[in-house]
């Protein structure tokens, strides 16, 4: 007895590493791909770039203001087309070498190199050719597109730069950010060290961030992570799970914060594309809007946000989570449910419900596959609900998990499916990248992927509004066309919008200076102000 | 004891017959007002967490994984016995080629193999259909691993002293197979089936993620087990442990029914 | 005369060796094929990522070596494996080898040490069962074993986890019921061998007896349930520790095998055919020795 409690306790100092003073430790889910701030692929990545990499401007996420970073002030002139860039004087990467605007044109070059492929580039780069940039000065930076690209000075918050010349071989890269990259051992962890040379102070002119260093430990397991935060190994999780949430609520009242509804959207939407594995009569219901009003309203979201997510999340309005304050068009009321119109509808479509079973003119028994991603249990309980709340009208569906692979190679490949049930985790506020998606040229298009033209007018509608909103220069007569392609989404239900989650995540009491926003990184966006107790 | 064990096994397997008329509710029938309720008069086991019945659920589920499984598991065994026999003859290479073979089934990623068959499959396969692909595949899979333990009795007996006595009166081959080889595989078949089932009940559960084998709303014992992977659920409710006994149970009672008889003294 | 038997034991030798290569080259493209025809194998898990262009994932997607033409492709990977040279993995953007030399000290201090565990338990267990010869017993270990039958390697995995226990422990559960079977019908069969009732009732010491009459004979076999400990800690490895964040060997087939990353998981298929080829092959040879 005696002995095994000695063991027990050799394992429990083995396992509690020698305290770091003023180290933040967190969970990342993966292996960070890139350190490299021009190619961020994955989440991992972009959590240790916002952390690191240099930014010229930064949008403030609590108050949604751009405020100066690495540069102290800037200027868009000859209607939008020009953008300047004034450094601040003396920054210094963290190796001590000088950042200077031959550092950003570098980085910029490479950013709109259409060879590099780099994603953060594709946000800046524009249709009509390559801007012109020109080092005026080492402080002064210019950029020239040919026509005017809306909310341009915004864009420049997601583009790290790095030093002019790349890290030499096995040597991690220098930054101009609050923290640099000291050490990373592939699959446990990746520790950030305080930047001796940034260039922010307090008002009590002390230097930031107050964190001496970082510790990303890479872990997938959610249960795990959520032990030993209770187990006090962890200063915050960034997302806590709908599941993991009431644990927490219950044994860590004071660090369970919930940011209200999250920028991410819940839902499905019906194959419409004319592929050989969808049946003619099925295709038929599903490009009908009164078929998929029908599925909407039978649905019953406030069930989803009861059961699915433990209250925690919001029943969606629309493509635009209600949490977008200055996108969202409020003239937009909640989804309704309502089983009974939802059969009204279906019969004026031409659909009869006898013994139990719903049938089109032709006598189809209304049947389909729901997939989503396997794993991912809200997902799972929310087509089971679906599954439910649809065999109430007589139709019946099978649901089939599958892994990712399986799934992205048959929405976006062969288009080999009925109906799917997924989400979309929102990074930005901004609908200006969601172009991709809504585009009936897109290739990300969900409901009918690369269509030639568009198949229907409020189709050709959507490609319009889109276009204009990714080309006007205001952002008010952007938001004008925001609101009606909302309204037509919402009128024609190519996607079936279910609820937008909240952001659930926990802080332990001694993180202090925590300013939690639900707009990512919700914890770790004002990093160099957290301070440990 | 193997009185108790058979009668153990067959109330298990009675009362999964019977579930549709043991079970309080449907397994698919949502008590959207109390999901993750504990045990009570009206739950006896409480219900999951969008509110079904956990009992009935259990009931129902006890069907597909207490049929299948020993099937699949009867496939395995009898292929690996097909296979592993012809590297008893003494033809040069035969041996070598099944043990190569053998070793390329235990290495193989089998996974893809299953996502594979998904990928065949329609996405409105009837569960049934699906179910009975998965388990049979599951079957012609799974051959590698008795066949080497196979492969090994083999040759004992080859080597051995009785063999030789019997085939110098003249026996032939096939009588010393059928009189003296079998039963001494019998045991070691024995053996073999006991681990296939339930690795076969848990697999299922785990190609649940592909999309194949027993799909929601159908229970199974897989798909019940899969929740002990979460130790907030299990704490919230320990009546989720219920499948796992049940199956602890049923594994305990297969392992008392196979111990040799006393006989073979 | 005397170096027949030698030559005999070369050529024997010669013959298993080309039949391990044969199988590890077999397996492994077996094992590329299944993966390279697998849904998924082709797509970019970006595809779905609506912040990257069209013409960025084009340019993302050519940057992947893929295998289009599986045939070429392998015998290219062969070549330079035969060179030491793995590969590049496609999902974590470093060469294979550099994974599996961070990984496989991990990985193998499990496996290690759960398949010794597995086999003394296994072996504890069945000696258990038979020697004493008592009804509580045998009732006793078949519920031992029944019991860590019944529970998913994942779960009992995790469990040790949560308790801050060595996993290996865990390992050597997973093993022991799979190996007990086996055992216990082997010890069974050996102790009622007549041969051994003769010399137990001459007053042989027991420790004697097993060695003599049980260990001894029964080397080949028990060679071969090691063999199999050895691959089925193998195969315990990935859902332990793809479920613990065990960064090790099996965590990285399982990512690798969710990303289909081909040049990683045609190298842990040469790897893991070799192992299991090599294990079979001694255990072969051993057998064929006594012979």
């Amino acid at each position: 007895m005696k002995l095994r409690s000695f063991c027990l306790l050799a394992v429990m100092t083995a396992l509690a590493a020698p305290p770091v003073p003023r180290e933040l430790r967190f969970v990342i889910p993966g292996d960070p791909r890139s350190f490299d701030p021009l190619h961020i692929e994955e989440s991992e990545s972009e959590t240790v770039k916002y952390l690191t990499a240099g930014v010229l401007v930064r949008v403030n996420r609590a108050t949604d203001k751009l405020e100066p970073e690495l540069a102290e002030s800037w200027t868009l002139t000859d209607a939008g087309r020009t953008l300047t860039f004034h450094l601040r004087p003396g920054l210094r990467f963290s190796d001590g070498t000088s950042f200077t605007a031959a550092d950003v044109a570098r980085s910029l070059t490479r950013a709109l190199d259409p060879k590099e492929a780099s994603p953060a580039g594709d946000t800046i780069r524009s249709a009509e050719g390559i801007p012109e940039i020109r080092v005026v000065s080492p402080q002064v930076i210019t950029l020239r597109y040919k026509v005017p690209k809306p909310g341009l000075d915004r864009l420049f918050d997601g583009i790290g730069i790095g030093p002019s010349t790349p890290p030499a071989a096995g040597k991690l890269p220098a930054s101009a950010g609050p923290f640099f990259v000291a050490e990373y051992k592939r699959g446990e962890f990746v520790r950030l060290r305080r930047n001796p040379n940034y260039w922010k102070h307090d008002s009590a002119g002390h230097p930031l961030p107050y964190l001496d260093s970082i510790r990303l430990d890479i872990q997938q397991n959610r249960d795990i992570e959520m032990t030993r935060f209770l187990r006090g190994e962890l200063h915050l999780i960034n997302r806590v799970s709908p599941d993991s949430f009431a644990r927490l609520k219950e044994q860590r009242p004071t660090a369970a914060r919930n940011l209200g509804a999250s920028l991410d959207s819940e839902f499905l939407w019906f194959n419409q594309a004319p592929v050989r594995t969808l049946p003619d009569w099925k295709r038929a219901w599903f490009t009908s809007a009164a078929f998929r009003h029908a599925i909407s309203r039978a649905i019953h979201r406030q069930d989803i946000v009861r059961i699915v997510f433990g209250g925690n999340a919001h029943i969606a309005a629309g493509p635009i989570s209600t949490a977008n304050t200055f996108w969202f068009n409020k003239a937009l009321p909640p989804l309704p449910t309502d089983a009974a119109a939802s059969l009204k509808l279906l019969v004026s479509d031409g659909f009869t419900l006898t013994g139990g079973v719903l049938k089109d003119r032709a006598g189809h028994p209304v049947e389909f596959s729901l997939i989503t991603n396997s794993g991912n249990r809200p997902r799972e309980r929310m087509a089971q609900l679906v599954q439910s709340d649809l065999a109430k009208l007589g139709i019946k569906v099978n649901f089939v998990p599958l892994e990712f692979g399986s799934l992205i190679e048959r929405i976006g490949k062969t288009g080999d499916y009925e109906a799917a049930l997924l989400g979309f985790n929102n990074v930005e506020p901004d609908p200006l990248e969601e172009k991709n998606v809504w585009l009936s040229s897109g290739a990300q298009h969900p409901w009918w992927p690369s269509q030639k033209s568009p198949a229907t007018p409020w189709e050709a509608r959507i490609d319009e509004l889109e276009l204009r909103q990714a080309t006007e220069g205001s952002r008010e007569a952007r938001r004008k066309a925001m609101d009606e392609f909302q309204k037509i989404v919402v009128d024609q239900e190519p996607v079936i919008y279910l609820v937008n989650p909240d952001y659930l995540c926990a802080i332990a009491p001694s993180v202090k200076g925590s300013n939690p926003v639900p707009s990512p990184p919700p914890v770790l966006w004002n990093i160099e102000w957290l301070r440990l107790e | 004891m193997r009185f108790l064990a058979i009668a153990i096994l067959a109330a298990v397997m009675l009362a999964s017959l019977f579930a549709p008329r043991l079970a309080p509710y449907a397994y698919d029938a949502q008590f959207r007002e109390t999901p993750n309720a504990p045990a009570s008069r009206i739950f006896p086991m409480g219900t999951d967490d969008i509110g079904r019945d956990r009992f009935s659920r259990l009931l129902y589920g006890t069907r597909v994984s207490i049929l299948l499984a020993p099937a699949a598991a009867c496939v395995s065994i009898v292929l690996a016995l097909l296979i592993s026999v012809p590297a008893a003859s003494r033809v040069p290479g035969v041996g070598l080629a099944v043990s190569g073979l053998t070793t390329i089934c235990l290495s193989l990623p089998w996974l893809f193999l299953f996502i594979i068959l998904r990928a065949k499959l329609p996405l409105n396969t009837d569960p049934s259909t699906s179910v009975l692909l998965t388990f049979g595949l599951m079957g012609v899979a799974g051959w590698a691993w008795p066949a080497r333990v196979f492969a090994a009795a083999i040759r004992e007996i080859r080597q051995s002293g009785w063999l030789l006595q019997a085939q110098a009166a003249g026996i032939p081959p096939w009588r010393i197979a059928l009189l003296y080889g079998l039963p001494h595989l019998r045991s070691i078949a024995a053996a073999q089936f006991r681990v296939l089932v339930p690795a076969y009940i848990l697999s299922e559960a785990s190609l649940g993620l592909l999309g194949l084998g027993v799909s929601d709303p159908m229970p199974s014992w897989g798909n019940l087990l899969q929740d002990l992977q979460h130790p907030d659920i299990v704490r919230a409710n320990p009546w989720i442990l219920a499948p796992l006994a049940l199956l602890v149970i049923v594994m305990i009672c297969l392992e008392l029914l196979q111990s040799p008889p006393e006989a073979s003294l | 005369m005397t170096l027949r038997p030698l030559a005999d034991a070369g050529r024997r030798v010669f013959r298993s060796l080309l039949n391990l290569v044969l199988v590890v080259l077999l397996g492994g493209f077996a094992a590329a094929a299944l993966v390279r025809y697998s849904p998924g194998f082709d797509v970019d898990e970006n595809s779905w990522n609506p912040r990257i262009s069209a013409d960025t994932l084009a340019a993302l997607h050519a940057r992947h070596e893929q295998a289009n033409q599986l045939l070429p492709f392998y015998l290219h990977y062969l070549r330079a494996a035969a060179q030491g040279d793995f590969g590049q993995s496609d999902s974590y953007r470093v060469p294979v080898s550099e994974l599996l030399h961070d990984r496989a000290p991990v990985s193998a201090k499990l496996i290690g040490w759960g398949v010794a565990g597995g086999l003394s338990f296994g072996l504890a267990l069945a000696w258990l069962s038979v020697w004493p010869r008592r009804a509580v017993l045998s009732i006793a270990t078949a519920s031992v074993s029944g019991l860590l039958l019944a529970i998913p390697s994942a779960v009992l995995a995790l469990a040790f986890f949560f308790a801050e226990a060595p996993l290996s422990i865990a390992v050597a559960l997973t093993i022991l019921p799979r190996v007990f079977g086996t055992l216990r019908a082997l010890l069974e069969e050996l102790y009622s061998s007549s041969a051994l009732l003769a010399a137990r009732a001459r007053g042989i010491p027991p420790w004697v007896l097993g060695i003599r009459y049980v260990l001894r004979p029964a080397a080949p076999q028990l060679m071969a349930v090691a063999g199999v400990a050895f691959v089925l800690a193998f195969g315990s490895i990935i859902p332990i520790e793809a479920l613990c964040d065990v960064p090790g060997i099996g965590q990285l087939a399982w990512k690798a095998a969710l990303s289909r990353d081909l040049p990683l998981l045609s190298g842990l298929a040469l790897i893991i055919t070799f192992v299991v080829a090599f294990v079979q092959m001694t255990g072969d040879l051993l057998a064929g020795e006594r012979n």
